[in-house]
C-alpha cells in the first residue's frame, strides 16, 4: 500500500463555522482565541462549550501574540510529501502569554537555536489566496 | 469506579491465542482474527459455537473486521453481546474490559476479545491525509504535525525539560525490553542492543530514535473471557480478572491535546490507576509484573509514575536502577519484549503476556508471580487490567 499522501501540496485547514473566525483573524494579522462569556476562560482550540463552566457563549478575543516556546520536535521523512521535501521538519508547541497553547512553526529561527522558554511573537504567513497560518518569530 | 463485588475475580481468562508476528503476514485481518480466536478457543477447550460475545478495538481507518463478520465466520449460533472500544492503543485492554462486563452481568457466557492488525504491511494511517484537514487536526497538520511519533516527541522533550530525563533514560527501556525479547521465540527482534545502539539509531522525531519506537507488525491476538466458575472446569488454569478500568481524565483531545492542557503530564493512566487498584482491592505494592504500553519508550516511564511504582518525575531513576529488568528487578516490565521488540499489536499482546506470567509460562518467568498489571496507552483515553492467578 502507498505511503504517499494524495497530494504534494501543503495540507490546509478545512474552514468551518466554528473555526472561521480564527482563520479570518489570521488573514487580517490578528491572533484570536475564544473567551468564555460565562467565566472568562480563554480557550484554544475552539469548542462548542466551556470546559470550565459549561457556557455555550464565547467571543473571539484578540490576544497579545506574545508567547514562549513550550516544546518542539524536528522529524525527517517519512512525513507527508510537502514536509518531507523540506525535512527535517520542525514543529513547535508555544504557550501564549495569556495561557492557551498552540502548535505552530517558528519562522526565521534555525532548529539548533530552539530553546524551551525562548520568547516569541506571533506572525502571519499567507499560504495561498485563502489561508494564512499563524507562525511565531523571535520576540 | 466498578462495584468490586460485581467484578473482582468473578471472571477469568480461560484461553489465549496468537498468530505469528511478522512484517507481512500475507492474509487478511479477518483471517488472522479467526486464526487467533481459534487458537484461544482450543487453548481453553471451548468451541466456536459456544462463543456468544465478541469485543474488539475500533480505530477509524484501521482493522475492518466487524463483529458480525467474525461471528459469521466462526459459526457462532447467537451473538448476545458485542462492542468495540475506541482510541487506538488506549483500548489495548478495553476489549477485555468490555468482555468482563458482559460476562459479569450475564449478557455473555463465553466472550472473545480480539485485536487483528496488519500494520506492518498496511501502511501508515496518517499518510492518507487529504488536501483539507477537518476538525482539531486543522490546527496541527498544516503545521506539519502529522504522525504519532512527532506528537509523542513533543511531550517527551517537555518531560526531559521538566524532570531532567535524558535520551539515555528512554533508551534504557528499549535495551531492557530487547533483552527480554531475546528469550522469546515469538519476538520479531531478539538481538541484544545497547544504549549507544539506541542513541546511534536513526532519528525519527527528535528526541526519539528508531529503537525508541515500536515495530510495525502484522498479527492478531485473542483471549477468551468466561465466568470464574466455568473457567475452573476448563483445560487451563484460570487467570482471574481482579480489576478493570478505563480512564480519560478531564478535557481530553487525544495525544496532541495533552499539549493544550495546563499540565500535559496529568495523563489518563493516573485516573485509570486509581480505579483499577480500587476495583481489585490492591495497590502498586501487590504487582509482581507489569505489562505497560510502549509504542514509544518514554511512555513506559509515564506509566511507571501513573501506576504508582515511583513518584512523578522519578521513573528515569527507577529504570536506571535496573528495577524493570528480568531477572533481578523488583518490577519486571514487558517480559515478552513489548511493542518495541516482540510485536506491535496495539498492546493487546501485553494481555497475553500477563496471562503467560500467571500460568508460569513466560520465557522471562517472574518467580512466584501472582498478580500482573496490564496497561494501555498513556496519552490517549486508556484502559487497564489487574490479573491474578
Ligand atoms: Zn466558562
Amino acid at each position: 500500500m502507498t505511503q504517499q499522501a494524495m497530494t504534494s501540496q501543503r495540507p490546509m485547514p478545512e474552514i468551518t463555522p466554528m473555526t472561521e473566525p480564527f482563520w479570518s483573524a489570521a488573514r487580517r494579522r490578528e491572533l484570536v482565541v475564544q473567551r468564555c462569556d460565562g467565566c472568562g476562560t480563554l480557550r484554544f482550540p475552539p469548542e462548542v462549550a466551556c470546559y470550565a463552566c459549561g457556557s455555550r457563549r464565547a467571543a473571539w478575543t484578540p490576544v497579545s501574540g506574545r508567547a514562549t516556546l513550550y516544546s518542539w520536535t524536528a522529524a525527517p521523512p517519512p512525513l507527508l510529501p510537502y514536509f518531507a521535501d523540506r525535512a527535517p521538519w520542525p514543529v513547535a508547541l508555544v504557550q501564549l502569554a495569556e495561557g492557551p497553547r498552540m502548535f505552530t512553526n517558528l519562522a526565521g529561527i534555525a532548529v539548533e537555536e530552539y530553546a524551551i522558554g525562548m520568547e516569541l511573537q506571533a506572525g502571519f504567513e499567507d499560504i495561498d489566496g485563502e489561508t494564512t497560518l499563524v507562525v511565531f518569530r523571535r520576540a | 469506579m466498578t462495584d468490586a463485588s460485581m467484578v473482582r475475580d468473578r471472571t477469568a481468562i480461560a484461553g489465549i491465542g496468537t498468530t505469528e508476528y511478522v512484517r507481512n503476514i500475507g492474509r487478511s485481518e479477518l483471517e488472522t482474527a479467526l486464526d487467533a480466536i481459534g487458537l484461544a478457543l482450543d487453548d481453553a477447550g471451548l468451541t466456536a459455537r459456544e462463543v456468544d460475545g465478541i469485543f474488539k478495538i475500533d480505530t477509524p481507518g484501521e482493522e475492518s473486521n466487524s463483529e458480525l463478520e467474525i461471528a459469521r465466520n466462526l459459526g457462532v449460533a447467537n451473538l448476545r453481546a458485542w462492542g468495540g472500544a475506541g482510541y487506538g492503543g488506549g483500548a489495548a485492554c478495553a476489549p477485555v474490559v468490555l468482555a468482563t462486563m458482559a460476562v459479569a452481568t450475564g449478557m455473555a457466557s463465553v466472550a472473545v476479545a480480539v485485536r487483528a492488525r496488519n500494520r506492518g504491511s498496511g501502511g501508515r494511517p496518517w499518510a492518507r491525509t487529504g488536501a483539507r484537514v477537518p476538525g482539531l487536526a486543522a490546527f496541527e497538520i498544516p503545521y506539519g504535525l502529522v504522525s504519532p511519533v512527532q506528537q509523542l516527541a513533543i511531550l517527551a522533550r517537555r518531560y526531559m525539560h521538566e524532570f531532567g530525563a535524558t535520551s539515555e533514560d528512554f533508551a534504557r527501556v528499549s535495551v531492557v525490553q530487547r533483552a527480554h525479547a531475546g528469550r522469546n521465540p515469538r519476538a520479531c527482534f531478539r538481538d541484544p542492543i545497547t544504549v549507544d545502539d539506541v542513541l546511534n539509531s536513526r532519528m525519527i522525531a527528535d528526541p526519539l530514535h528508531l529503537l525508541d519506537c515500536s515495530l510495525e507488525t502484522d498479527g492478531a491476538c485473542a483471549v477468551i473471557v468466561t465466568s470464574a466458575e466455568r473457567a475452573r472446569d476448563l483445560r487451563r488454569p484460570p487467570v482471574y480478572i481482579s480489576g478493570i478500568a478505563q480512564g480519560m481524565g478531564p478535557r481530553h483531545y487525544m495525544m496532541n491535546g495533552l499539549g493544550y492542557r495546563e499540565d500535559p503530564f496529568d495523563m489518563p493512566p493516573l485516573y485509570a490507576a486509581r480505579d483499577v487498584y480500587a476495583a481489585a482491592g490492591m495497590g502498586p505494592q501487590d504487582i509482581d509484573v507489569a505489562l505497560l504500553y510502549d509504542v514509544f519508550s518514554p511512555m513506559v516511564l509515564w506509566q511507571l509514575e501513573a501506576y504508582g511504582f515511583c513518584r512523578r518525575g522519578e521513573a528515569a531513576g527507577f529504570v536506571r536502577d535496573g528495577r524493570i529488568a528480568w531477572p533481578g528487578g523488583d518490577l519486571p516490565v514487558n517480559t515478552h519484549g513489548g511493542s518495541i521488540s516482540e510485536a506491535y499489536v496495539h498492546g493487546f499482546n501485553h494481555v497475553l503476556e500477563g496471562v503467560r506470567q500467571l500460568r508460569g509460562e513466560s520465557t522471562c518467568q517472574v518467580e512466584g508471580a501472582d498478580v500482573a498489571l496490564v496497561a494501555a496507552a498513556a496519552v490517549v483515553p486508556t484502559s487497564a487490567l489487574i490479573l491474578r492467578r
